[in-house]
């Protein structure tokens, strides 16, 4: 920055998926050890109990995936996010489900999770706005495996379409015992999952023809030339293809990156958290978001992927088209919440 | 007068933690010293009816939710002050655990424990599930501190809290230590050791029973309330079967049945596991490694230790 180089410092304590951890952890971080910029946040449940109080501190929070709406909607000034809320894309994927002509829509879902529980509901809206409806709500816990059940009482209700939403191998399960009952209805899905995944429970004849319907995230045949350069220099450094959740995380350095630049301190967290909310997209980032007003991140310090509509074809995921993602309309509605 | 020495040294402690502040130079420790006096609250209850009694309860934390739970939203839906919900919190869990004390206690050893056990689960359902309610796994943010902001105390800084949380803990293990001097003390020690002989002198065992039991209850309730304004957020995760089982070790650990081990027990449950963080992915198995072995080779808690030790030293003396 200036004349000045700076190394990068990395300290990291697990969260444990638990907001009294997680408050522990950012304490210590804050505290102890003098950190003033906070990378991270994966947990909703975690990530809410941080927010409550990061406002008061000295440092800048940059949450990845933790999807919870609310974490944004506060007026934090000092935190942003990479991932926009689950609702942001369940809309999007509503408008599709309802342009493909379907009306009687059957959900099985893990609801009792806020996050898929917001999907679900944002996708309900645009359901019904089109003149569709969900006609059931079935739930199903991470740990389940036989959803016959739930699958059979939805045969009955004879569905234009099915939509799943919830953890991958749980959603397998569903996907291969939805063949297995004859249910010869399109699916649509909201699980991230990867080939590999899908294919420990369900052959590839059981998965044709599954929608996925979710944030582009870091997928080869939507990602940018950068994206791809990642994702290939990451699998030959770790010999494993990145997480979904990492490139959160990569895109959030470049985004403190360029913020430090920009407010050319490394010590004022007000300047910077600041030069976050005024930021271009950077050009090292590997997803595609889609800039508010011409910024990465919004007033609420929230920022926006493109979604996409993802078919399995012949063993594997492809990228068929971008859903309908309306990101400055999104962003508005988000600023009405507290 | 002369001072006994057990009265000495709870003087020499109280004195200790009143000055620890001044020594604290990294504020994270004063953080975790403030969660740890919140956990002797809540294991000098579980104290009351584990230790003292002899019914272990598998529901403490479920309580410690619903003491959260009530201050935060009596506050936010009918914007009562601070300070009662704080103190109603304890009553309203006192409440629940008449429900749930009830139909547990006809119920006796390892089945009370299942029975609690199912219970925590439900509290913690109902609070996941709950959304209209509790907001679910999102949790209730933006809880208020007790206190003005133009008041005399600054209620954010932690110091302050730490203050206030040292004298409520100070007081319920004041009254915990009361209740345990007192008859209906001698009752709960007579039923943790010969239930059937007290029912045969003509003393009604299950009142004194959920006596202990809904007191434990108050107890947790106080310190899910305290917790609740500390952190400012609560969410279901924390109130779960996991956390009881916390407060059963915190109880074990430091010394089932006296006054000083959940003091001792409370520390050790919310220092240790930080202290492990050096460890990554092997800290639960130290912790759990830890806890075993000091389970099994301190059946009588760092209390029954330091008691033998004493005792030894006085032999050598004489």
């Amino acid at each position: 920055m200036g004349d000045d180089t700076y190394m990068l410092n990395v300290i990291a304590y697990d969260d444990e998926a638990n907001p009294t951890g997680a408050s522990n952890a950012v304490r210590k971080l804050i505290d102890r050890d003098g950190v003033k910029f906070i990378l991270g946040f994966c947990c909703s449940g975690a990530t809410g109990a941080v927010a409550s109080f990061i406002g008061n501190e000295d440092a800048v929070m940059l949450v990845g995936n933790a999807a919870e709406r609310s974490i944004t909607t506060r007026g934090i000034s000092n935190l942003t996010r990479t991932r926009p809320p689950a609702d942001y894309t369940g809309a999007a994927a509503g408008t599709f489900v309802a342009d493909k002509g379907h009306k009687r829509v059957a959900v099985l879902g893990a609801l009792d999770v806020g996050f898929y529980a917001s999907y679900v509901d944002a996708f309900e809206k645009e359901l019904n706005a089109a003149g569709g409806e969900i006609i059931t709500r079935e739930a199903f816990g991470l740990k389940d495996r036989d959803m016959t059940p739930q699958l059979t009482k939805i045969r009955e209700q004879n569905p234009d379409a099915i939509l799943v939403v919830g953890y991958v191998e749980p959603a397998a399960f569903i996907y291969r015992q939805a063949v297995e009952l004859g249910i010869d209805v399109p699916r649509y899905g909201f699980t991230s999952g990867s080939e590999e995944q899908f294919l420990r429970v369900a052959s590839s004849e059981q998965m044709e023809g599954v929608w996925d319907l979710r944030p582009t995230e870091l997928t080869l045949l939507s990602a940018t030339e950068t994206g791809i350069a990642y994702h290939a220099n990451y699998s030959a450094r770790f010999g494993i293809a990145p997480s979904p959740s990492s490139p959160y995380a990569y895109d959030q350095t470049y985004a403190l990156k360029h913020a430090i630049e920009a407010a050319g301190t490394v010590e004022d967290t007000a300047a910077v958290a600041a030069a976050l909310r005024e930021l271009p997209v950077p050009p090292e980032v590997v997803m595609q978001y889609l800039p508010v007003d011409g910024k990465m991140f919004d007033v609420n310090g929230q920022a926006y992927t493109s979604n996409g509509a993802f078919q399995w074809q012949d063993g594997n995921w492809v990228f068929v088209q971008d859903l309908p993602s309306d990101a400055a309309a999104y962003s508005a509605f988000l600023s009405t919440l507290d | 007068m002369t001072l006994k020495p057990t009265h000495a040294l709870w003087l020499a402690a109280l004195v200790s933690f009143a000055l620890l502040p001044q020594f604290i130079a990294v504020k994270y420790y004063l953080h975790l010293s403030i969660l740890a006096l919140i956990w002797v609250i809540a294991a000098q209850g579980q104290n009351l009816i584990q230790g003292y009694t002899g019914y272990v309860s598998i529901v403490q934390a479920g309580f410690i939710g619903i003491g959260a739970y009530s201050t935060a939203l009596m506050g936010l839906h009918y914007d009562l002050p601070v300070w009662l919900t704080i103190l109603l919190a304890p009553v309203v869990t006192a409440v629940f655990a008449l429900g749930i004390g009830y139909p547990s206690l006809r119920v006796k050893g390892h089945y009370f424990a299942i029975v609690t056990l199912a219970f925590n689960l439900v509290i913690f359902i109902v609070l996941m599930n709950w959304h209209t309610l509790t907001q679910g796994e999102a949790g209730i943010t933006g809880i208020p501190k007790p206190g003005s902001p133009d008041g005399w105390f600054n209620w954010r800084d932690r110091e302050t809290y730490y203050y206030f949380v040292l004298i409520v803990a100070a007081l319920m293990t004041g009254l915990a230590a009361l209740i345990t001097r007192s008859r209906i003390g001698q009752v709960l020690i007579a039923i943790r050791q010969n239930e059937d002989l007290v029912g045969a002198i003509g003393i009604s065992a299950w009142k004194y029973k959920l006596f202990a039991f809904v007191t434990s209850a108050m107890f947790a309730g106080l310190a899910g309330a305290i917790y609740a304004h500390y952190q400012s957020f609560i969410n279901p995760e924390i109130f779960g079967v996991a956390q009881s089982l916390d407060a059963i070790l915190a109880v074990i650990i430091g010394g089932s049945g006296t006054i000083a081990g959940p003091v001792i027990g409370a520390f050790f449950v919310v220092f240790l596991p930080e202290y492990l963080r050096f460890a990554d992915s092997f800290r639960l198995i130290i912790y759990g490694l830890v806890l075993v072995l000091a389970t099994i080779f301190m059946p009588r808690g760092i209390v029954g230790v330091a008691t033998s030790f004493s005792d030894w030293f006085m032999r050598r003396r004489r």
